[in-house]
């Protein structure tokens, strides 16, 4: 059976141009069946005309064949199409260079799709420029995929600016109320706390995969501003991820963790050396989120029940027994030992 | 630190942000001056010493902070770039050497880290590169 009789013609027509023996076979059959619309064209006549075009060709461009042979490509050209693509087309042909350029091209019909056009020079055996070689796929669909990333992209980082715009108002307006109330101290203490939270949520943007997300990302934005305290912070832990709902847990908790070290312990003025080790991991059963909050090298103080008793303390207790969770305090020598236990769905 | 004898200019079109912003500059000392737009900032550069100035970057109807960086950095007045859109600003404000605060940050932190800038050195330090 016969695909295509386009070859045929062709051969009949350029009679010096013969596909040969077995290999031209199958050179024939591959040009009709394939699905990549391909021509050839005369780069010795002015006008650089269309000799030959397959099936494929004809399918994609709604042409027929006798519309196509004998015209310059430049017929699938129409209002919309990009001149500086088509004039890197234009160089690379004069220069017999091979060239891909994305072009908007128009079908016979009037719809448009975006056409992978691959340009590169034939040469016969003697080395002379026979045909032009021109292959044509068409991909619109790869464009709006890539179109639609780029949206999806630039709406998660509006979003992720809204959200933070949304935080610093809120604080904002916390931080002026404590003040026109007198209570600057407790609305800078409720200020600090909605911060540590608006940068646990900020990292979480970026993730599509079905309400879980990667702990590791929220748990550095809620320690970046202490990095400040250089070399002092030391973080391990990696792709443990959890559902969205824990994040206001872990960064709270962390948070107090924090304000904690900075009054009282590892990053106390009185301790210069002092350090925190802070990791995370999700244990075997996949049923909790296990952090290791260890500071090292403080001053250590006098009587930790003095600190026991605080208000951010008595926060985070019953924050994390709320949702089914615990924390371990040990107060040694040089610091806190914390072990927090977060409870997480498996996300597998 | 200490703002004393500071003016400090405040650039931003979000009213609580700015009045928090304007709270915290004055506990420090500083004599504020604010502005909601480039243009009222641009005349407010015009008609008073300005010391150094808090910018946001994006800023109501579409308009950026470009146009006051540009005029500061012109007259050798520190400053640094508040903002909530590190990605998208970025290419905003390419050009600018000017350090980040990123939004939300305590209201202290930034006045101080503005003021801090007047204790790192003169503008003449600090290199601008205009695109």
């Amino acid at each position: 059976m016969r695909f295509d009789d386009a070859p045929e013609r062709f051969r009949s027509g350029h009679p010096g141009d013969t596909f040969s023996g077995a290999s031209g076979v199958l050179f024939e059959q591959a040009m009709a069946q394939t699905r990549m619309a391909i021509c050839l064209v005369d780069p010795h006549d002015e006008d650089l005309p269309i000799v030959f075009a397959n099936r494929a060709f004809r399918r994609l461009t709604g042409y027929s064949e006798e519309e196509i042979v004998g015209r310059n490509c430049r017929f699938l050209q129409g209002p919309r199409t990009d001149p500086e693509a088509v004039a890197r087309l234009r160089d690379a042909i004069k220069n017999e260079d091979v060239v891909v350029v994305e072009l908007l091209n128009y079908r016979k019909n009037g719809t448009t799709f975006w056409n992978a056009l691959h340009v590169g020079p034939i040469y016969n055996n003697e080395g002379e420029l026979v045909y032009l070689f021109g292959s044509q796929w068409d991909v619109s669909d790869v464009r709006a995929a890539r179109a639609e990333e780029q949206l999806a992209r630039e709406m998660s980082r509006e979003l992720s600016h809204r959200m933070k715009n949304m935080f610093a108002v809120i604080s904002g307006i916390v931080n002026v109320t404590g003040r026109a109330r007198g209570i600057s101290e407790e609305a800078g203490e409720i200020n600090s706390r909605i911060q540590a939270l608006g940068r646990a949520y900020e990292t979480t943007l970026d993730e599509t995969s079905g309400g879980s997300i990667d702990i590791g990302e929220a748990i550095r934005a809620v320690m970046n501003p202490y990095q400040r305290y250089e070399g002092r912070l030391e973080m391990e832990g990696n792709g443990a991820r959890t559902p969205f709902t824990a994040i206001s847990v872990v960064g709270l908790v962390l948070h107090e963790l924090c304000a904690n070290a900075t009054k009282h312990g590892a990053w106390s003025d009185e301790s210069d050396e002092g350090k925190v080790h802070l990791s995370w991991v999700i244990d075997e059963a996949g049923a909790n989120l296990l952090i290791d909050w260890h500071e090292s090298g403080g001053a250590g103080i006098a009587d930790p029940s003095s600190i026991e008793a605080g208000g951010g303390t008595a926060i985070v207790d019953r924050l994390l027994k709320g949702s089914g969770g615990s924390i371990e305090r040990d107060w040694t020598g040089d610091g806190l030992r914390a072990r927090i236990k977060v409870p997480t769905e498996n996300p597998k | 630190m200490s703002g004393a004898e500071v003016t400090l200019l405040i650039l931003e079109d979000e009213p609580f942000i700015m009045l928090d912003l304007e709270m915290a500059a004055e506990d420090s000392g500083c004599t504020v001056l604010s502005s909601a737009n480039c243009s009222s900032a641009l005349s407010q550069v015009e008609s008073n010493k300005v010391d150094i100035a808090v910018l946001d970057v994006s800023l109501a109807a579409g308009e950026t902070c470009l146009p006051v960086a540009h005029e500061l950095a012109h007259r050798g007045i520190p400053f640094l770039l508040h903002t909530g859109d590190l990605v998208g600003d970025d290419g905003k404000v390419r050009g600018i050497d000017a350090p980040v605060v990123v939004k939300p940050t305590v209201s202290n932190e930034v006045i101080d880290t503005a003021l801090a800038l007047l204790e790192n050195g003169s503008r003449a330090d600090r290199s601008y590169a205009a695109e």
